[in-house]
């Protein structure tokens, strides 16, 4: 192992040692080259220990899945600064202004125009996320004698169509009038308003249809005409009959998973008093199942309904002498949930994220009945129930007479009748309206004229389920960029977090559905839009959510640090002052040799 | 209320057709709920009251629309395809010496401490463990309990004819150390239309309740696809509550010239609380007084006169009773056991109808004994114990052994089944993996005489355990001649050893093997009762008339295991990694050490030496074991030569650490 280099000392020991020559001086000189094996030996340590690094480095990496991060950045910035706008076309035909219009074609340039600009004083204000009215077409029809002509070619337009809306007999009752209109309008994918003119009927009447049309039927003038169509274009048609066409998204009643369960719960609070039954399969087949085929597309709906008892609600009513009921007041709704004995939360078929909306129906008991809700201003609520947005509604059923009958037997199962069931639920249809975000109303009051909403019995006219469509595809998008966003931030600012392939095949479908929904809200197809992006939403959330990024899986830096210093800090330590040493000595000593080596050469 | 005063006659007597018609139509209701409570006093001085709770429907499984039945057990059904399910929460042991083993109730009731899970699913082979896996999570949400810990395959397994006869798609697992406490009750209680509100189910008072000695809560369902009415399936759920309580000893009544005398109880001092009333969506709603056939006999026994004689001229007066007991109240009928064997000492069941409670007040059923009575009851045909033999981490054995509790004589008449010879006994036990049974050594001895396998198992199967995947299983038939004192089953195990991170929270306490089922497949102890009214709502009795073979459950065992230092791999790492280092430091410098050169610089220098340079130059020279003469320390330089090192050493220290602050931020 001591290998001994050849020194001056050292052969000075030797057997032959060739004799030093005088001006030799051992401390600065060698007559030998130094010898590289010991440098050669510890650099070779040093580079295998530096070339192990990278192995290292490679075995305790962790399994990261791609993420496209890029496209998520383009989505939420396109998403954020350019919120989605659909195209959408309206219509307007204008009929029966004979006297009116000399030149047909030029005044349906000028109405066009005059509509035109009508709709652009709206516009700026309703250029929310999932509007219409940043992309929109305005035709006008207009038909006056023989002629009928538009300002765009439309397919199948000749001088008999506006006849043949002309021919409706608009005095007949409206919901009539409803199907025949879109019997001739039904082809067309526009939002229509007709304005029949007709002197012989005195004042206007507006009515807006359960399809995609209204009508303005009576002594109108072209000022009128116009200001009331823009008015139904854009307030009803555009922002679905609110004042800005809004739904807060964080009241928008649907699962991350795209679905919804509807609770139906009928609760008895004190089955000493009665015990009610409903039969809620005809109700159901009635009057639910039309509204969940109607919202497909924004929702998978499920119906579930249970028959509860010892209810109590849990806020406090009095006896009012004036309205000869007991009265409970706006103020106690926050109360009347009885969240420890409602116990209307156990649905297991509602896994994962999807989102339960309970319906409450609440039987008084003898004590309390009948129970009526005082509004704010005083009067007697004639719904008889409230909602809680995200939450579900309440609506309170009184049996006919409030009398407890001592004699007959509790026991008994009471049906509520048919008639009532239909009433209660006809409340609670309009209870999912609101929930959803529409009105209610009968009449829809605008700036320049009231209009009459007929109600469909489907609980949702078309031009509503357009516009639900169209706010939930915008919501899903924001909330899919959003949820996508957050999880490309966490998972870049935790390098060592561990990413599973499903998570990364998530991100992606997610990421292309959203892409899809994008598309398809360009070509304005409402429904595919809603359902895309539906699709975006809940595989964002999946993602998001997964478990292995929830739970512990984050391996950081500083364990991988506190595991292998303990090894890797000594060893280095030795190999590189190791390789230091030798290359500090091989120098010097190659030094000492280079001296002798020229004071040789120099003496020769 | 108000509605009352504008009542006019026609309103009322549309009314009353109404009402008619509702009745007539409230009898074609498809969900059916009944209630029922059995007390029974038992030989050792304590009360056991069985809570029975059945709810029907005969709606189509795929409704999703329920009245009285239970949404979120029907939602079970529909998701998993459950065709027969029992799950069970039990705190304490059932005595089968002193509270009966050879009835029905105990055979049914009596469960393992902690929870018990079987299910039946009604899917393809393959879906099996995965409906499975999706029933623990629901009813680990639903009961909040931690059942989601069956869903490992290590957790629970497919027993196929030790338990109960199953064509595959039984799934059977335990917790044993699952506590069970209100959590667990309420919303076992949600399930029922009255809940705690009114009905039987009043006198559940928690304090009470869970003072007992024993406390299982029992969940079964059961559905039946080609159910009686052919048009769909029958939804069954029965719910019971076995508690055995302990009555203090009232006062008044308390006699202490009287040795031995039974302590008088009545509801109110056994839960605190009356019943005020049935509960009103009920059909039925009963409570009994079991009076058992040894109680029976014995009080015949006791007195001289005809005691039937006596019991039914005691119902004129207030109270009911003979010169032993007094009940506090009139019984609606007394039902009476009857057998083919012409036997006139049978259990008698005394039944309160709650359904008249309406008009006299709140409903306390209390018994006051006047003598003091001595019976035995009903036992297992054999005693059954299960215990762990050896010592140490390394090994062990279980033993389960199987007693006559009885004379020879006695056994057969006592059982009165002759043709049971030879006993045939079903054991059937699951092992957890980290404990590697070796199922060679299985071994069974009678009367202390190993007896040859081939005799005494009548079939086996055994399932070894797979490491992390699945329990070991082992079903056996035993096949026991008569009149055998006792035997013993064992066999031997090896502990395992757990991965660091399969360790639960609390290591040190040691690990549960769970009871094993012994079964009798030939005793079917069924009690059939002269009923005068056909009740066909009484599951109770249904209960008693269905023939279940014995039933025992065995103690669970604790198995200590070599529990690890948890902070082990950290300490394992910083030792391993530094020799690692100090071999590796000291090799390489070694390998580049001259040791000539070395010399000669020491002969060369080290004229001058400090003293405390000396010192240590003699202690290094003694240590090396070289003589002092050759080893002329360093330098006169040392000291600094040994600073500067120390400088350099602290500035790379410090080197590293700065550059670490850098690049971490």
């Amino acid at each position: 192992m001591a290998e001994i280099s050849p020194s001056p000392a050292a052969s000075a020991d030797g057997p032959s040692p060739p004799p030093p020559p005088l001006e030799y001086d051992a401390n600065t000189m060698r007559t030998t080259k130094p010898g590289v094996k010991r440098l050669f030996l510890t650099f070779s340590v040093l580079v295998s220990f530096l070339l192990g690094f990278p192995l290292l480095w490679k075995s305790i990496e962790i399994y990261r899945a791609p993420l496209p991060f890029d496209d998520i950045d383009s989505i939420s910035r396109r998403i954020e600064s350019n919120p989605p706008q659909f195209p959408c076309r309206f219509r307007a035909v204008f009929l029966g202004f004979d006297s009116a219009f000399q030149d047909v074609s030029g005044r349906v340039e000028g109405l066009k125009a005059s509509i035109d600009d009508r709709m652009r004083g709206f516009a700026p204000e309703a250029r929310h996320c999932g509007g219409c009215l940043s992309k929109y077409s305005v035709e006008v029809t207009v038909g006056a004698g023989d002629e009928c002509v538009s300002s765009e070619s439309v397919r199948g337009l000749d001088k008999h169509w506006c006849g043949v809306i002309g021919g409706v007999d608009f005095s007949q009752d409206d919901q009539i009038v409803d199907d025949e209109l879109e019997g001739i309008l039904r082809d067309e994918n526009a939002y229509t308003v007709v304005v029949i003119n007709d002197k012989v009927v005195a004042g206007m009447r507006s009515i807006v249809g359960k399809f995609k049309h209204a009508w303005i039927f009576g002594t109108v003038t072209v000022e009128e005409a116009v200001a009331s169509t823009v008015e139904i274009f854009v307030k009803v048609f555009s922002n679905g009959g609110n004042d800005n066409g809004l739904v807060p998204g964080e009241f928008m009643p649907v699962g991350a998973d795209g679905s919804i369960v509807l609770s139906f719960n009928l609760l008895n609070a004190d089955p000493h008093s009665w015990v009610y039954d409903w039969d809620f399969n005809r109700i159901e087949e009635d009057m639910i199942s039309s509204i969940v085929q109607g919202l497909k597309s924004i929702a998978d709906i499920s119906v579930e309904s249970q028959v509860l008892h010892y209810t109590p609600k849990s806020s406090y009513s009095y006896w009012d002498d004036k309205h000869e009921s007991n009265i409970f007041s706006t103020s106690d709704l926050p109360f009347f949930v009885n969240s420890n004995e409602w116990h209307l939360d156990t649905s297991v078929a509602a896994g994962g994220r999807s989102k339960i909306l309970h319906f409450v129906v609440y039987i008084p008991s003898a004590k309390e009945c009948p129970l009526k809700l005082q509004l704010a201003d005083g009067t007697i609520s004639e719904t008889n129930g409230f909602i809680s947005p995200m939450w579900g509604g309440v609506t309170v059923w009184n049996p006919l007479h409030c009398s407890h009958d001592k004699e007959s037997h509790p026991r008994i199962f009471r049906k509520i009748l048919p008639q009532d069931l239909e009433k209660i639920f006809e409340v609670l249809v309009g209870q999912i309206r609101q929930l959803f975000g529409l009105k209610s109303d009968e009449i829809f009051i605008g700036a320049t004229s009231r209009s009459r909403m007929l109600a469909s019995n489907k609980g949702f006219a078309e031009w509503e389920l357009d516009f639900l469509a169209r706010q939930h595809t915008c919501f899903n998008l924001n909330s899919c960029a959003s949820t996508l966003g957050s999880l490309s931030r966490l998972v870049q600012s935790l390098p060592r977090m561990i990413i599973i392939d499903k998570i990364g095949k998530q991100v992606k479908h997610s990421v292309e559905a959203a892409k899809n929904a994008e598309t398809q809200v360009s070509s304005g197809s409402f429904d595919a839009a809603a359902a895309s992006s539906k699709q975006a939403r809940s595989l964002a959330e999946d993602a998001f959510f997964d478990p292995s990024i929830t739970s512990i899986s984050y391996y950081s830096f500083e364990h991988c640090f506190a595991v292998y210093s303990p090894f890797f800090l000594p060893v280095t330590l030795h190999v590189v002052l190791a390789a230091l040493r030798e290359m500090k000595r091989y120098r010097q000593e190659n030094r000492k040799y280079l001296t002798w080596k020229s004071k040789m050469e120099g003496k020769l | 209320m108000a509605g009352n005063h504008r009542l006019n006659p026609i309103s009322l007597s549309l009314i009353v057709i109404f009402l008619l018609l509702t009745t007539a139509t409230a009898d074609e209701h498809e969900e059916v709920f009944t209630e029922e409570l059995l007390l029974k006093p038992l030989p050792d001085r304590k009360v056991l009251s069985h809570f029975l709770f059945l709810s029907t429907s005969t709606a189509p499984a795929e409704s999703n629309h329920r009245h009285l039945f239970p949404k979120s057990i029907s939602q079970l059904v529909q998701k998993f395809h459950v065709i027969d399910m029992e799950l069970s929460f039990t705190q304490g042991r059932w005595n089968y010496e002193n509270w009966g083993g050879y009835e029905p109730l105990s055979s049914r009731n009596a469960k393992p401490p902690g929870v018990e899970l079987w299910a039946i699913f009604d899917v393809p082979q393959e879906d099996v463990d995965s409906s499975w896996r999706g029933l623990t999570h629901s009813l680990s949400g639903l009961f909040c309990a931690s059942i989601n810990y069956l869903e490992h395959s290590t957790a629970y397994s497919t027993p196929e004819w030790g338990f109960q006869p199953s064509s595959g798609s039984l799934r059977y697992g335990t917790l044993p150390r699952e506590a069970v406490c209100t959590e667990n009750l309420t919303p076992w209680l949600k399930l029922l239309p009255c809940r705690d509100k009114a009905g039987i189910s009043v006198l559940m008072d928690r304090p009470s309740i869970y003072r007992g000695f024993y406390h299982s809560q029992r969940l079964r369902l059961r559905v039946d696809k080609s159910g009686s009415s052919g048009t769909g399936s029958v939804i069954r759920l029965e719910q019971t509550l076995t508690v055995v309580l302990q009555p203090s000893y009232q006062r008044a009544s308390f006699d202490p010239r009287i040795a031995g005398l039974q302590p008088s109880w009545s509801m109110s001092s056994l839960f605190g609380r009356k019943i005020s009333g049935a509960c009103v969506l009920a059909r039925t709603s009963n409570v009994y007084l079991h009076l058992e056939k040894n109680l029976i006999a014995t009080l015949k026994g006791m007195q001289q006169e005809n005691f039937q004689a006596e019991v039914e001229s005691s119902t004129l007066q207030n109270s009911f009773g003979s010169s032993v007991f007094e009940l506090s109240d009139h019984p609606d009928e007394i039902i009476k056991e009857v057998n083919d064997s012409q036997d006139d000492d049978l259990s008698h069941m005394y039944k309160f109808s709650l359904g008249r409670l309406t008009v006299s007040g709140p409903f306390d059923l209390g018994i006051r004994w006047k003598k003091p009575v001595l019976w035995s009851c009903p036992k297992l045909p054999l005693r059954v114990s299960r215990f762990l033999m050896g010592s140490g981490n390394e090994r062990g054995a279980i033993a389960i052994t199987l007693t006559s509790p009885y004379k020879n004589e006695e056994f057969t008449l006592a059982s009165g089944v002759l043709e049971a010879c030879p006993l045939t006994i079903n054991v059937f036990q699951v092992v957890p993996w980290y404990i590697k049974v070796y199922y060679h050594s299985l071994r069974l001895a009678v009367d202390g005489e190993l007896q040859p396998t081939e005799d005494a198992f009548d079939k086996l199967r055994v399932l070894p355990s797979e490491d992390k995947v699945s329990p070991g299983v082992l079903e056996l038939v035993l096949k026991l001649p008569c009149g055998f004192k006792s035997a013993a089953l064992t066999v031997e195990f090896d502990k395992g050893f757990l991965h660091i991170d399969e360790y639960p929270p609390d290591a040190n306490q040691g690990f549960d093997i769970p009871s094993a089922v012994i079964t009798f497949p030939k005793f079917h102890p069924s009690m059939q009762f002269d009923i005068q009214r056909p009740d066909s709502n009484s599951s109770l009795f249904t209960g008693f008339e269905e023939r279940v073979p014995v039933r025992a459950y065995t103690e669970v065992l604790l198995v200590p295991l070599t529990t690890p230092d948890f902070s082990m791999p950290y300490n394992v790492i910083t030792i391993t990694c530094t020799v690692f280092a100090l071999y590796f430091g000291s090799l390489l410098n070694v390998l580049r050490r001259r040791a000539g050169e070395e010399e000669r610089l020491l002969q060369s220098k080290g004229k001058k030496l400090s003293p405390l340079a000396q010192l240590v130059s003699k202690l290094t020279a003694k240590i090396r074991g070289r003589p002092l003469a050759s080893s002329q320390s360093r330098a006169s330089s040392s000291p600094f030569f040994i600073n500067k090192k120390l400088v350099l050493k602290v500035v790379v220290v410090a080197g590293i650490a700065v550059a670490w602050q850098l690049f971490s931020n």
